[in-house]
Formats: structure tokens, C-alpha cells, sequence
């Protein structure tokens, strides 16, 4: 695309081209040797070129420029100058001037070596060869060529190259003298500066409101209460904006605000991301390892140590070591057999993301070639790469202290002990089952590989123990996942297995509480598996080692007893005080974060195909005082935030000579307008409505939930919508920008989705009035003319709602029980308490038809019919239609809950017993969670002595079935369905907590006790229950004035002034 | 600066240099600009027949071996092992050595063309003559996960646009009320990886796919909540734009926030025009019979085909349709019973798209392509399965200007290997996008400093399918 233009133009600006001539020398050289002292230099000259440009040149184009020349760069080779021939390409130079037996390119062209050949296709004639050899010999004369004259240095850079702003060390810069009073600080004189240059001038700095609101979204991701606010608007102490700034900082709010961006930057997710996408259940550790971090004002330095070798750092520290969670964040397919393909594409993505979130360059292209626009070797990505070839991604441990856990592993054993011989019993038993299942498994791995993992671990070798252990991996789930109650055939076994299992649990009480795993990385041992880069000429192992450009030493590595030490070699290289690059990229970064664009625009891409610097000195002078004062993020927050330039307010419009000359402000004349991102709407949405749980760390919750966004879970293939909705990435790769995208679909959901809906209505209780409902969305009273306007939209919605309302028929009685389109379509139960995962339904029931259709009838439920959020957790019990894919007339449940791996799961659990309509019958659903099965009863009370017909039926390992935001309803669904409706009799339902056994049931509801629910039908209504029909809506619905004032606040809730900062 | 600057910006960058405030904010373009071009102000890069595409997604991995690639010479080798000029293939369930499974289709030659196809595809096969049947698709993915990633978006992992957002990018929609790109699924089940296979990866969420459902409300939040009537959205609407628009009053320079009261705006024309889009009640019964909706068998992909047809006719850019959502054409035994069920609930729907198309004009502006993550091994897996097979496999396509009535490339005699014109997925990507218009060198996002293409570089067009008078 145009904008990036200029850096896409290849060669010759970029690339390296012809210094002095040596080959010319030397030719003449010998040519003078030879001949008269007298013959002109010129006139050799003039030959050698002669012979080039007639011999020489036409072989190259014919036979070398598809591939070598402008367009392509195979193995990163051109052969369109001399220059590029002798710096050559990824495996080394081309050509030796004067020395064809030592010049790659002669090898290849005489096909000696049957693995470097080229042309690839065929040989070309000896006569051209001869001819290549012979310009060699001459020492390759090249004619001149001014446009491409560039010096190369030490290392085959070109001082252009070794020039370039982000590889030279930072600079110790002055601040400029400008911004005269404007200036509150030095950051503000750069600013000014440029300012002065561009013939732009500073904004007025923002009143208390809008920074009060920029500050507290900028550094808590929340709103300010109306009491902040208030506070800080009247605060007469002239240090009020200094002290407002170090209290947000103090709080450990900022933490979970900060905690974000690093989270994007790591590409955090908790989910392995590929098909099953298996929940990470021990990875929040590391996202409040983050948080706590960042609200301890850890050094920056340290913070960067731990993550990339906390293990070699402090191995017995569960906090340090935690952090190295940041190498397992790449995606994992828990039964991929191409196990070295995928152990290739971790490597990757972990080589990939430390360059980037580090060094602030994209590596990724210099993976397959040296990089095209930067001079980043292949070698170089290798070299990076070298480091982390040792990881071993570790399932064995435990995220405590060592003591804890030897507490643990001596109770563990007490345990073991105890029950040693009911578990040698269990696995007589299963054994074989087992071995088969296992074996089954490993036979569709690669035959080394399944060697590998015959290898007892003590003997295995590095590359073995990652490569067997990712094996591994897949046989234990094939272990995990074994069945016994369906491989044991004969029922004695199965009765037999039964009990060993119960007699096991007689021992529970011995078992120590289960320990968090650790989700962290070691090396797999303290050597190193080879790290081989490809290419034509063959292979070689490249060991650990910078980017050449910047520091050509080897690094200094110290192997321990179970460790490379290589890490720590690149953690300690990344951290050092005059790495130009990590120590930029991060400042740059923190800038970014609080305006919203880097000084550099690209923040992970400081390279070439990134942005220039809009104030290099700047960046410099932050970068060098960052460092000096001890790396310290806190400060540095301090120091921008306190500037003149952050104060400008962004409520500024450009005149048209701004507007000409920095229309994207890149230059600060004003704050950048922003729409607050995903995370900052929905906890501002819980904030304002009143509903934001404050708590702090720990496992996930939902996003459905009122948990800040920070601790919902981040499901790579099932995001929470809203906040994917307005661009939360996705944790794939690593983000460095969000995106602010509007659509239409974005707008459908923040109109008419539940989630938001909810909180307007939370919002509408809590506000009561107007004035109310401006002052917690908007942080401020209602102008007069918006006044006016709200108090016009109540009144109007508050008649026509009671039009509406007046218009509803007038209910009917209830005798005839429930039917559709009626007042009496379904009951709503009002109960606070839930039934769990293991409950008995009871039902006397007479249902007068059947769908004629697929519908169901449904009789009773906990559920609104979804089935991809947890918000629809639930249940329903029904009967199937005429057309039901399902046996028709009969009953069934469908239930939707959390599988085993914290995926939703839906289930159908079709009874197979027939329901006749008409008939009176008794009829018992028993749910088990647990025992993963659901028991039917149903038996026809209107034919005496008729049997009970009964069956069981498998139920997937569903849970939290109860735990949805249905309230329970008798028949029909949460959300009307009229599809779905019972037609017919409910005389008497309960729903009882437990498994109700057969003794405890009883046709007679009379004699029912206690239960989650007890209905009979010809009681009086008792206050739990309420009777919802075609046209009745719940109280607060039913109240127009209530229901105008949701309007207004999903209205406000919707502002433009809600959703940015400007 | 202009206030009201909705001129299409040709790239993110003069957009961003128009919008003011809000960075990365992309998604005006296709916002406003009805048939925006977001990438670049020449596209369509050449004029092109294809401007939808409908694509027949058979999720799971359709056995090319028993539909439309004939191999005689697997059911002579039968219960025997692979030669050993085949190589040993690493297959996701480990079946390299596992006996050859005979086909047990009924082959016959179709059309004046003579395309060879089974039993199993007999309604399709009477539109031999429109069908240009690749034999020799490739991918790189040899699970689902990674396959069906790798199909949707061009690798095997995560975190790149789909095909579909990379067309909405570069070819915008005709019709502001709907998606440019849209996914119905035959049932309720997840397709492998979720959402995310029609997502917009490192592209503002402005291109990714809408999910519609192929009963009651069409897409997601589309009806009002119970109890909003059309009154009183308007009435919500007219309270909140008039409050933006005060506020937006002094802040003219930011164009997104103008952009969001024009969301709303068409949010609310969706919601009135979006459901008669999808309305199948206008439709005769004739042609409900002609997709098969008279059918249990056939009903749902049928009445999906239709809707996929009415959504290509209302200017829906990219429609892609999956069958067996949730890995079902995955068989790794018994494919007999599953492939035959399978076909059957797909085969007269696609004919039927296909016969409806052509009836009305339609079938030269659309491109409709069929096929799967990979195909199927000839090796047997548990007897009477097959495993993956992403090194060969069949895909056809038909319509959007293909030279129809033949096949491409070829796999070798027992269909494992792609051996001629081999075509990447990369490459099928492409080629798709050519058969667009859209030259995909030329469609380039730029992301983190990268010029990205749908084809990570690799990838080259299948000019051929494309006949004489276009390539």
C-alpha cells in the first residue's frame, strides 16, 4: 500500500553496493606487470569492461537474474552488482575476486556438489563457465557505478545500515531549550521544539473533568466515581494533579489497567487455541504475576529476567518462576503426531514473540532469509532462536514452595501407602484396558519417536526428553481418558470395580489437597539440541548469540547441573543498561500506552518497515533516564503524566493550517481522542452500573460475570463477545496496537444483546433519575438543553409504554391450565436457591397435544434456549414433536453446561419413553451430573395397574447446569417461546436437590415436603410464583416509567461521550 | 480538515491521516463507502466475472477417493499394503501402513465432459459440464485444527484474516444492510476452532464473517429485545443520536465518532431489511423442491443452499456454507455409513444451487466452490475407514468464469499424492481471489511493519481454471 512506500523500495538505498575496488587494483596490477610501464591504466580498464559487459554480464542475466536479481533474492542472493555478489547470501559470499576455487558461485556452476547446484535446472555450458572463471581470476571487475557506491564495514554492514537510529547506542541527549512556560517538564521542551519547527502550537491544557476522567481510564481502566471527581474538580492545592496521579499509581487498580498491555504483548490466553481449545486451568498465575509486578513497581530489568529465565534465576521461587509461563503461551494441539512439527512451531512462535516484544523487530522475516529491509542475518534469527532450543515445557510441577510441597508428597504417600493394595487390585483390572488404549496411540507416532518413548526419562537426552515429552503428553491423556466402565465387560467386573472405587474413596480424608500446577518451562538439561539452520550448502548448528549488527560477541553462558544457562545469557544481554534496543522499546511502549501512538508509531517494529521517530532525542533522553533511574516503570508514568504535553486537552479542533500540516497529530498539538478499549468499556459498563466485583486475582471468571475484564477467561476460539466485538485480540499472536473498529453488528449487540441490556437496567435502579443517570455515566450533570431533551424522551416513552400496557388483554382464570397465547402460558419461579447438577424433577402431569411440527413442549426448564454462553447454563424438560428428529411423543432433556474442559457443552438425553397426550401420568426426571447419568420414570396414572416405564441414559460430564441466569419455569422456556409451550395440565411439579429414591417419590403431591420448587396447581399462587402469559410482562417492565428510564441509560450507556476519550 | 471526508480511503494510511483521532480505526471505509475498497482504490485489479462466491465447506474431510477422484487401480491393491514407491506418509492417526480400502462407489462418466463421478454425487453430477474438478489440492494441515485453519485463512495456526475477510477487504459489500461475508452452519455444533475461522485475524473486526442462523433470528442481536418495538428503537435512536451529536458538534476533526452514529443508523436498517433478505416464504415451492427443502434428508443444506442463493442476490460478497459443522465428514471408520448419509443430505441441495444459479443468469457472476480441510487416505483406517489426507485431494469449482466441463492436476494412481499441477491451499487462495478480480500480490494488508497477503508469499494463481479469453 502507498503509505509504507518509501521502505518498500528495494536496493539500491538499502543494500549494499560496490566500496573501493580492490579486483580493478589487482587486475591492473598484473596487467602493468606485463605490459609497458607506459600503457594507460585506462585503456585496461576499458578491456576488463569490455570483456564484462560482453562475456560476463550476459551470463548472469541469462542464466542467474530470475531467480539472484531485483525481484527475487533466492537465498537471499542478488547478482546484479558486484557488491551484492561479495557480500553474498544467507550461506556466505558468492564470490572471491581473484580466488575462483574459493568462490561459492564456481562450486555451484560446475555442479561438484551434488547438493549446490545451480542453475538448479541444468548445467550451463562449460564455454560460460570457463568464462565466469576467468572474470574471477581478473578479480571480477564491475564497471562503476555511482548510484550504488555505499561503504561496507566491518562485518559486511553497510554504514547506512550500522547508521540507522535504532542500532546506534542512545544517545545522551540535553534537553532542547524551548517551550519557554509552557513547559512543566523536560519531555515538554522536546515537544516544543518540534513544535516550534513545525510552526504548531501546544493546547490549552484539558479542565479538571477531562483529565481526571483521562487519568483514571489511563491508569485504572475505570471511570472516576462521582466522588473522585468532585474531589479533584474542588482540590484548591496547587499539587492536586501531582497528588491525583502518585494516588492512582499507588492503588493496586493501576495493575490490573497495566497488566493489559503487557497481557497483549505475550499473547496470554488461556486456552490451548487449536481444535478442542483445552483450558489452561493453571495459567492465571502468570496474569497475576503481572499484575502484582506492575502494582510493586518491580524494575523493569527484573521484570524481563524472570520472565525469560526465572527457572535459572530462582528455581525454588514459585513467584519468580511463574513467570516463565511466558514461554508457554504459544498454541497447543493436545493430539497433533507430527510432534517435531509442532515442537518447530513453538520454537517459532517463541523465537518470533521475544523479538518482537523485546527488541522491537520483526524476526519472522529472517527466519526463511536475511532480513530484506534490516540488516538481520538469518544467522542472526538462528542465533536467537539458539537460546530457547533448550526449553522443556514442564507438567510436573507445583507452583508452591519447596516446603509445601514436601508436606504434600509425604501425605501423598501416606495415601499411597494406604490404599497400595485396593489400587493394585483397580489396575489388575484395568491394565490391560489401559496398556491397549496407549499402545493404540503410540503406534501412530513416527517410529523414532516411539522408540523415544520406550526410553526411560533418566536416559533420555535433551532433544529426546522435549520431543518423547510432547509424546507423552498425548499417551497420559490417552490414559486419562480411558474408560473402564465401558471396557470392563462382564457385570461381575464392573460390580467388582465399583466397589474397589468405593473402598478408595474411603481413604480420601488421608489425601492432601491438590497442589497448582505450574505452568512454567525449564531446559530439558544442561546441553543444548542442535539448532540446525538449512539451507542449499547443507547445515550447520548455530549457537546462541546476538543480533550481529549490535553486539558481535558470543554471549557469556555458565551451564548449571540441569540447566543451559542460555536463557539467563540472553535475559542478562536484553537487560543491559546500553541495549539501545529492549531499553527503547520499552519506553516507547509506556509512551505509546498513555497517548495512544508510540514516538515511534510501530512499537514492535523499530526497524526499517517500522515508522521513524517522531522525536528521536526525546526517546533518548526518557530512555537514558529510565535506565539510570533503576528501570522503574512507576517513574516513568510519573514523569509523562506530569508533562505539559500529556495536560493539552484533546477537546481541540485543528485550524486549517494544523490541519495541513500534522493532520494525524502526530506531533501532540493536542491529546490524542481515543475510544477506550474492550476491556476499559466493560469494566466502566460494571462500574456505572454499579456491579463491578472489586475482587482481586484468582482463577477466571466469566466474562457474562462482573469480574473486571482482566480476570475473565480468555478463550483463544470462544472470546467473550462483547469485548472481541470492540477488538480484543484474539491471543495469537502478540498485539501491540488495538484496533477501534465500529460496525454495524457492533451496534445490534450494544443495542439489543442481553449483556448490556442488563446493566441499563441495573443502571436505571440504581440512577433513579436523570440527573442521576448523567452524573454515573457521564461523570457530570445534564446540560439544560439535554435535560430538557431526557425528560421529552421519558415522557414520550412513557406514554406510549402505557398505551401498550392498556392494551394487554385482561387475564383469564387459570383453570384450564397452561396454554399459549393465554395469560397463563407459563409460571415464573422466583427462588434464589439452586437445584446444582444433581436433582430430581417430580411431575403430575396431562399434556392435551403434541407439535405437529419438530417443536417441543416443554415442561419445565432452567434455560433460555442458548447454548454458547454460561449465561444459558440450564435445562429444560419437554416432549418431542410429530417431525421430531427424535422418536416422536416423547420425552426427553436437553441441558447445557461446562464440559471437563470448561467448554460449553449441550446435550440431548432423549429418554426414549413415550408419552401418551391426554392420559394423566406420574412422571420423575433424576439428574446426576456426577454420576454422568439421567433416570426417567413416567407412568400412566389413568390405566390402573399400568407399570412405570423407566430408563437410563448416559449424560456427557456437564456441570454448573444450574448455574445459568434462568430463573426456573413451568412450562415453557425463560425466554418466551411459543413454539415451545406446554398445552395441558402441570397439577403438581417439585424440584428436589439430590436423587430422590423411589421410595421417597409419591403420586400424591399433596404429600410432598420441601424442595427448590413445590408446585401444585391448586394451591393459591404463593409469592414465589408468577403466572406470564402472551401479553404480561414482569413488574418492571410492566412500569412505563421504569422501562423509559432502561431506554434512556442503554442510551447513555451508548454515548459517543461514554466510549471515548475526547 | 473536511468534516464530512468519506471519500473511500485507498489505504490505512491516508485513512488515518484523514480520521483524526482514534489509531487503528479502519472501519469507516467499509462503513460508508458501500462498495468500499478499503485496500486499494483499483480493485478489482481486472475485471472479473466472479463477484460472489459461495463456498461449500465439507467439514470434516470428504473422501475424494469415493466422490469425484476415480482410482481403479486402489480397489485392484486392495487389502494390500502401500506400494513402496508411495513413501511412508505421516498421517494424523498414524495409518501409513495400514491396507488399501477399496472404493465401493458406483463410478459413471457424466455429461458431454465425462467427468467421472460416484454414486454418491449423482445430482451433481448432472452439472458434469459446469464443474472444473481440481485433482490436486495440497495443504499443510494434517489435523482438523490445523487444516480447516489453513483452508479458512492460509496456516495452519491462528491469528490471520479468513478468505472471506480478505475478499470483504478487498471488494467491500453491495449492500450496506447486510454482511459482506456470511457463515450458515448446518446445525448448532462448532465448527473446529470456533469462530475464528471466519475471522479478521490481524484486520479490524469490520471484515469478519457474520454467523447467520439458518432459522429464526438470521444474525445475532438482530430482533429487538422482548418488548422494543420498532417505535421504540426508533425512539432509543433518536435519543442517543441526538445526544452524539451535540456532542460530536465540536468535534468534527474525529470522524469515528460520526461513524458511530451511522452504525447505529444501519444497525437499524439491518434489522428492517436484513430478515426479508433471508425470507425463504417468497420462494415457490418449486424451487424450495429443487434444493431439496421437501426432504428430511436434504432440508437443512437445502434451505441453506437457498439462503445462500438470496444473499448472493442481495449482495452479500463472500456466503460460505459448512456441512457436517463439527468435523463430521471425519471418518475414520465406517465411512461407508458416514459419507453416505453425508451426501445424501448435500448432494441434490448443491445441484439444486447450481441448476438455480444458472436459471437465473446468476451462475457466471458466482463463483461456487466445493470441498473440505484435505481428503481422505487410501490407506484403510479400523478396517473400514480412511484417515486424513492433506497431500491430495479433490475440490471443484463452478460458475464465477471457469472453464468448466473438465478436471486439473491429478493425483497418483491411488489418489495419496498430488503429482500434477499441484495447487497449495496457498495457491487455491489465489486463485480464488483471481477468479475476483483481485490480483493477490496486489492485496496487501500492512501489519506490524509487514506487508501481509492471504498467501504469506507463496502462493500463485491457477490461471487455466480461468479458460482462453480471461487468463
Amino acid at each position: 500500500m502507498h503509505g509504507r512506500a518509501p521502505h518498500l523500495v528495494p536496493a539500491d538505498c538499502l543494500f549494499f553496493s560496490v566500496m573501493r575496488r580492490p579486483g580493478i587494483s589487482l587486475l591492473l596490477l598484473l596487467l602493468v606487470s606485463a605490459a609497458s610501464p607506459a600503457v594507460a591504466t585506462d585503456d585496461l580498464q576499458r578491456a576488463a569492461m569490455t570483456f564484462f559487459e560482453k562475456e560476463v554480464r550476459p551470463i548472469l542475466v541469462s542464466r542467474c537474474y530470475d531467480c539472484h536479481s531485483e525481484k527475487k533474492q533466492k537465498g537471499g542472493l542478488r547478482v546484479d552488482h558486484i557488491g551484492y555478489l561479495k557480500t553474498g547470501g544467507d550461506t556466505g559470499p558468492a564470490l572471491v575476486a581473484g580466488k575462483p576455487e574459493k568462490s561459492a558461485l564456481m562450486e555451484a556452476v560446475r555442479f561438484s556438489n551434488p547438493d549446490f547446484q545451480m542453475p538448479p535446472k541444468e548445467k550451463m555450458p562449460d564455454a560460460e563457465i570457463a568464462i565466469l572463471e576467468k572474470w574471477i581470476k581478473m578479480g571480477a571487475p564491475w564497471p562503476e557505478d555511482a548510484a550504488k557506491k555505499v561503504v561496507i564495514t566491518e562485518g559486511g554492514f553497510t554504514q547506512e545500515q550500522r547508521d540507522y537510529w535504532f542500532f546506534k547506542p542512545v544517545a545522551k541527549v540535553t534537553p532542547p531549550d524551548a517551550g519557554g512556560n509552557w513547559a512543566r517538564n523536560e519531555i515538554d521542551r522536546f515537544i516544543a521544539e518540534k513544535h516550534g519547527e513545525m510552526k504548531l502550537a501546544p493546547a490549552p491544557e484539558a479542565d479538571r473533568r477531562e483529565l481526571v476522567r483521562r487519568l483514571t481510564f489511563d491508569l485504572h481502566g475505570l471511570p472516576p466515581t462521582k466522588e473522585q471527581t468532585e474531589a479533584f474538580v474542588q482540590d484548591n492545592d496547587p499539587r492536586a494533579y501531582e497528588t491525583l496521579v502518585d494516588t492512582l499509581l499507588a492503588s493496586s487498580r493501576y495493575g490490573e489497567r497495566w497488566a493489559q498491555h503487557w497481557l497483549d504483548l505475550v499473547r496470554y490466553a488461556e486456552s490451548d487455541g487449536y481444535n478442542v481449545d483445552f483450558y489452561r486451568p493453571s495459567v492465571w498465575p502468570y496474569r497475576d504475576y503481572v499484575i502484582n509486578s506492575l502494582n510493586e513497581d518491580k524494575p523493569y530489568d527484573q521484570f524481563v529476567r524472570e520472565q525469560i529465565a526465572g527457572d535459572e534465576i530462582a528455581p525454588e521461587d514459585p513467584q519468580v518462576l511463574i513467570a516463565t509461563a511466558f514461554l508457554r503461551h504459544p498454541m497447543y494441539e493436545y493430539n497433533l503426531r507430527d510432534v517435531r512439527g509442532q515442537w518447530e512451531v513453538i520454537l517459532t512462535d517463541m523465537t518470533d514473540t521475544t523479538g518482537e516484544l523485546f527488541l522491537g523487530l520483526s524476526m519472522g522475516c529472517a527466519r526463511c532469509h536475511n532480513h530484506k529491509f534490516d540488516p538481520i542475518l538469518q544467522k542472526d534469527y538462528y542465533a536467537l532462536r539458539a537460546f530457547l532450543t533448550p526449553v522443556h515445557w514442564r507438567d510436573d510441577l507445583k507452583l508452591v514452595p519447596a516446603a509445601v510441597r514436601q508436606a504434600y508428597d509425604e501425605q501423598q504417600a501416606k495415601w499411597e501407602e494406604a490404599t497400595a493394595g485396593i489400587r493394585a487390585q483397580l489396575e489388575k483390572l484395568t491394565k490391560p484396558g489401559v496398556d491397549e488404549a496407549v499402545e493404540r496411540w503410540r503406534v501412530s507416532f513416527p517410529e523414532d519417536l516411539q522408540a523415544m518413548t520406550h526410553k526411560p526419562v533418566a536416559e533420555r537426552d535433551e532433544l529426546e526428553k522435549q520431543l518423547a515429552g510432547l509424546c507423552d503428553r498425548q499417551l497420559e491423556y490417552a490414559r486419562s481418558t480411558f474408560n473402564a466402565d465401558s471396557y470392563l465387560k462382564s457385570a461381575e467386573k464392573k460390580e467388582e470395580y465399583k466397589k474397589l472405587r468405593e473402598s478408595l474413596k474411603q481413604y480420601d480424608h488421608l489425601k492432601p489437597k491438590p497442589l497448582l500446577d505450574a505452568f512454567v518451562v525449564t531446559d530439558a538439561g544442561p546441553n543444548a539440541p542442535a539448532n540446525p539452520l538449512k539451507t542449499r550448502k547443507g547445515e550447520q548448528d548455530v549457537p546462541p548469540g546476538f543480533l550481529t549488527i549490535v553486539d558481535a560477541s558470543p554471549p557469556q553462558i555458565t551451564a548449571t547441573a540441569t540447566s543451559t544457562g542460555r536463557r539467563k545469557a540472553l535475559a542478562d544481554w536484553i537487560t543491559r543498561p546500553d541495549n539501545q534496543l529492549s531499553t527503547r522499546v520499552i519506553v516507547n511502549r509506556v509512551w505509546q500506552y498513555h497517548f495512544g501512538r508510540g514516538i515511534v508509531g510501530t512499537a514492535s517494529e523499530l526497524g526499517k518497515l517500522g515508522e521513524a521517530p517522531t522525536h528521536p532525542e526525546l526517546l533518548d533522553y526518557l530512555t537514558a533516564k529510565f535506565v539510570s533511574g533503576g528501570w522503574r516503570l512507576k517513574a516513568l508514568h510519573r514523569e509523562i503524566l506530569l508533562s505539559a504535553t500529556y495536560r493539552q486537552t484533546a477537546r481541540r479542533e485543528p485550524d486549517e493550517a494544523t490541519a495541513q500540516i500534522d493532520p494525524s497529530n502526530r506531533y501532540l498539538w493536542r491529546f490524542h481522542p481515543r475510544r477506550l478499549d474492550a476491556e476499559q468499556v466493560r469494566d466502566a459498563l460494571l462500574a456505572v452500573s454499579g456491579e463491578l466485583d472489586g475482587k482481586s486475582g484468582g482463577p477466571a471468571g466469566d466474562g457474562n460475570g462482573t469480574r473486571r475484564s482482566v480476570y475473565t477467561m480468555k478463550k483463544r476460539n470462544s472470546p467473550n463477545e462483547l469485548l472481541r466485538a470492540l477488538d480484543m485480540p484474539g491471543g495469537f499472536a502478540s498485539t501491540s496496537e488495538r484496533q477501534s473498529t465500529t460496525t454495524p453488528t457492533q451496534a445490534l449487540q450494544l443495542l439489543n444483546g442481553d449483556w448490556l441490556l442488563s446493566r441499563a437496567s441495573k443502571l436505571a435502579s440504581r440512577a433513579k433519575t436523570i440527573d442521576g443517570a448523567w452524573w454515573a455515566v457521564l461523570g457530570r450533570a445534564p446540560t439544560d438543553q439535554e435535560r430538557v431533551a431526557a425528560e421529552g424522551f421519558l415522557q414520550k416513552r412513557v406514554e406510549a409504554a402505557a398505551q401498550v400496557v392498556a392494551d394487554a388483554p385482561e387475564s383469564e382464570p387459570a383453570t384450564a391450565g397452561f396454554k399459549v397465547n393465554t395469560a397463563h402460558e407459563r409460571v415464573l419461579v422466583e427462588t434464589s436457591e439452586k437445584e446444582g447438577d444433581d436433582f430430581t424433577v417430580e411431575a403430575i402431569v396431562n399434556l392435551a397435544s403434541i407439535d405437529q411440527g419438530a417443536e417441543l413442549r416443554t415442561l419445565v426448564s432452567r434455560w433460555d434456549g442458548g447454548k454458547d454462553r454460561p449465561e444459558s447454563f440450564g435445562w429444560s424438560i419437554d416432549v418431542t414433536g410429530e417431525k421430531s428428529r427424535y422418536k416422536p411423543r416423547h420425552l426427553l432433556m436437553q441441558i447445557v453446561g461446562h464440559d471437563e474442559n470448561s467448554n460449553i457443552g449441550y446435550q440431548v438425553v432423549a429418554s426414549n419413553i413415550y408419552l401418551e397426550t391426554g392420559r394423566r401420568h406420574h412422571l420423575v426426571a433424576r439428574v446426576s451430573g456426577p454420576r454422568r447419568q439421567v433416570t426417567f420414570t413416567v407412568r400412566d396414572l389413568d390405566t390402573p395397574g399400568a407399570a412405570a416405564r423407566s430408563s437410563v441414559v448416559p449424560l456427557d460430564g456437564l456441570a454448573k447446569i444450574s448455574q445459568g441466569a434462568s430463573p426456573i419455569v413451568l412450562g415453557g422456556l425463560s425466554k418466551r417461546t411459543p413454539t415451545r409451550q406446554w398445552d395441558g395440565q402441570i397439577e403438581a411439579l417439585r424440584i428436589v436437590e439430590g436423587y430422590l429414591h423411589d421410595g421417597t417419590l409419591n403420586v400424591d403431591a399433596r404429600g410432598w415436603k420441601e424442595g427448590v420448587v413445590v408446585w401444585r396447581a391448586p394451591d393459591p399462587l404463593g409469592a414465589a410464583f408468577t403466572w406470564s402469559g402472551a401479553d404480561t410482562k414482569s413488574a418492571h417492565e410492566n412500569d412505563p416509567f421504569r422501562q423509559a428510564m432502561n431506554d434512556l441509560c442503554l442510551a447513555l450507556l451508548n454515548t459517543n461521550e461514554f466510549f471515548y476519550l475526547h | 480538515m473536511s468534516c464530512h471526508r468519506y471519500d473511500l480511503p485507498t489505504s490505512r494510511r491516508d485513512f488515518l491521516q484523514t480520521a483524526g483521532g482514534g489509531f487503528g480505526a479502519v472501519a469507516l471505509a467499509a462503513l460508508m463507502g458501500g462498495q468500499a475498497q478499503a485496500s486499494s482504490g483499483r480493485l478489482p485489479h481486472r475485471a472479473a466475472k466472479a463477484k460472489s462466491v459461495i463456498f461449500l465447506f465439507m467439514e470434516g474431510g470428504p473422501s475424494h477417493l469415493d466422490t469425484f477422484d476415480y482410482k481403479p487401480l486402489l480397489n485392484q491393491l486392495a487389502g494390500q499394503t502401500l506400494p513402496p514407491s508411495f513413501g511412508t506418509p505421516l498421517t494424523a492417526a498414524g495409518e501409513g501402513k495400514s491396507p488399501l480400502l477399496e472404493s465401493k462407489r458406483a463410478w459413471k462418466q457424466h455429461g458431454q465432459s465425462g467427468l467421472w463421478v460416484s454414486d454418491w454425487f449423482s445430482h451433481v453430477g448432472k452439472h458434469a459440464d459446469d464443474l472444473a474438478v481440481i485433482h490436486s489440492c495440497a495443504s499443510s494441515g494434517i489435523n482438523h485444527a490445523g487444516g480447516v485453519c489453513s483452508m479458512n485463512t492460509g496456516s495452519i495456526f491462528g491469528g490471520r484474516p479468513s478468505l472471506g475477510a480478505w475478499a470483504s477487504y478487498g471488494l467491500g459489500t453491495e449492500n450496506q444492510n447486510l454482511p459482506s461475508f456470511v457463515v450458515i452452519k448446518d446445525s448448532e455444533a462448532t465448527v473446529v476452532n470456533g469462530v475464528r475461522n471466519w475471522g479478521s485475524g490481524f484486520m479490524p473486526a469490520v471484515y469478519q464473517g457474520v454467523e447467520l442462523s439458518s432459522d429464526g433470528s438470521p444474525i445475532r442481536y438482530l430482533e429487538n429485545p422482548k418488548g422494543v418495538d420498532r417505535q421504540r428503537q426508533r425512539d432509543r435512536l433518536d435519543f442517543l443520536g441526538g445526544l452524539n451529536r451535540d456532542f460530536n458538534a465540536s468535534r468534527a476533526s474525529n470522524t469515528e465518532l460520526d461513524a458511530r452514529i451511522k452504525s447505529f443508523e444501519l444497525a437499524y436498517q439491518m434489522q428492517a431489511e436484513a430478515p426479508d433478505a433471508v425470507d425463504l416464504s417468497k420462494e415457490t415451492a418449486a424451487t424450495k423442491k429443487l434444493y431439496g427443502m421437501d426432504n428430511k434428508t436434504t432440508a437443512t443444506f437445502g434451505r441453506n443452499c437457498l439462503l445462500a442463493r438470496r444473499l448472493v442476490e442481495n449482495g452479500v460478497r463472500f456466503v460460505q456454507l459448512y456441512s457436517g459443522a463439527g468435523s463430521k465428514w471425519d471418518s475414520h471408520k465406517e465411512i461407508e455409513k458416514n459419507h453416505a448419509q453425508l451426501s445424501h443430505s448435500v448432494d441434490q441441495p448443491i445441484a439444486g444451487l447450481l441448476a438455480d444459479l444458472k436459471s437465473r443468469g446468476m451462475l457466471e457472476e458466482t463463483l461456487v466452490i466445493w470441498g473440505g480441510e484435505f481428503g481422505r487416505t487410501p490407506m484403510s483406517e479400523q478396517g473400514d475407514g480412511r484417515d486424513h489426507n492433506p497431500t491430495g485431494f479433490t475440490m471443484w469449482m463452478a460458475g464465477g468464469g471457469v472453464k468448466a466441463g473438465q478436471t486439473y492436476g491429478a493425483t497418483d494412481d491411488l489418489g495419496l499424492h498430488a503429482v500434477k499441477d499441484r495447487l497449495h491451499v496457498h495457491d487455491i487462495h489465489a486463485t480464488i481471489l483471481h477468479l475476483m478480480g483481485i490480483d493477490h500480490t496486489q492485496l496487501i494488508y500492512h501489519h506490524k511493519g509487514r506487508p501481509e497477503r492471504i498467501d504469506q508469499n507463496e502462493g500463485h494463481p491457477f490461471t487455466r481454471l480461468l479458460g482462453s479469453e480471461l487468463a
